[in-house]
């Protein structure tokens, strides 16, 4: 699974000025080396190496590889409002969670039940996977689906961890 | 349009995605090629922005946050792109796209609670000129993102 949470056994752990700048050279370069960031920071390789792996461990940071949806060969990114009825929310989220397109599910508030944010190749695949796939799962009652056009930003450098 | 991945791209992709502090070395043994072809594919990608290698952190690590979706609806059509560039700009904005159907704009945000995103929403969004109305969900549980995939704009 590349999808990551929090996992009942960890618990937080207190940060300091040295953890919040390893994180901030790491989300800057992700393969910034050791040796780098101890230069950087004026503080020994080994630290750093002990340091990343305490962030790690205790699943607080991870360094990832993040691919452009595009360069993936998705040509489409979506949002998509879910009105769910006669089931629960929450069971609903985990079904779509394990659909493959659906890149991410929060069970929210507001005028809708779930907002999830999907990918897909073209307009046929969209068609199918609106109607067929989204649409067959128990208990979703209306999808209200919005086409990016545009994406100005995407940097979110928050994630829920979920395996470990 | 942008250039796809080829298969080796590809491979090098897969082989960051369990650990991206994997070494070339690693990665060049386990698919064959020389180390400075793993170099120079990685550089490229991250250069031609298809891949960025970053550090995320746990949103369960932010004690009482939860994410935001604002939906905004500009006064006139016309307006969308420069709020768009506007909101960009906001740093506690971690999404923002121009959108068909349901709305104009979609921006993501984390908050502590709804006092919290009501007035986030006052003082970020309502006073962007050219927005006329917002409409917000809550999160009450972010149950899945994968970090993989993202359109890498900066």
């Amino acid at each position: 699974m590349n999808n990551l949470a929090a996992s009942a056994g960890t618990r937080p752990i207190d940060l300091d000025d040295t953890d919040h700048g390893i994180i901030a050279l790491l989300r800057a370069d992700g393969r910034m080396p050791y040796r780098a960031i101890a230069r950087e920071l004026g503080i020994t390789e080994a630290t750093v190496r002990a340091r990343v792996r305490r962030l790690e461990e205790s699943n607080t940071m991870r360094v990832v590889a993040v691919t452009d949806i595009e360069a993936a060969g998705y040509g489409m990114l979506l949002a998509i409002g879910v009105q769910v009825e006669n089931r629960d929310p929450e069971a609903v989220a985990t079904d779509l969670a394990a659909i493959a397109e659906v890149f991410s599910v929060n069970v929210v508030v507001g005028s809708h039940d779930i907002e999830i944010l999907v990918v897909t190749e073209d307009a046929g695949s969209l068609s199918e996977l609106l109607m067929a796939t989204l649409g067959s799962v128990p208990g979703v009652r209306r999808l209200t689906p919005a086409l990016a056009m545009d994406v100005l930003k995407n940097q979110p450098d928050w994630v829920p961890f979920h395996d470990a | 349009m942008m250039r796809e991945l080829d298969k080796l791209d590809r491979a090098i992709v897969e082989s960051l995605s369990p650990d991206a502090r994997v070494s070339n070395r690693q990665i060049a043994e386990s698919l064959g090629v020389s180390e400075g072809t793993v170099r120079a594919r990685i550089k490229r990608m991250e250069e031609q922005k298809q891949l960025r290698i970053t550090a995320v952190t746990n949103i369960d690590r932010f004690v009482d946050a939860t994410l935001a979706y604002i939906w905004i609806e500009v006064e006139r059509s016309d307006q969308t792109r420069d709020v768009a560039r506007t909101l960009a700009a906001v740093s506690e904005l971690g999404f923002v796209g121009v959108m068909l159907g349901r709305s104009d704009i979609l921006a993501i945000t984390m908050v502590k609670n709804t006092e919290h995103l009501a007035s986030f929403v006052r003082q970020h969004i309502s006073s962007v000129p050219g927005v006329r109305r917002t409409e917000s969900s809550l999160g009450v549980n972010f149950l899945k993102h994968d970090y993989r995939m993202a359109r890498i704009v900066s």
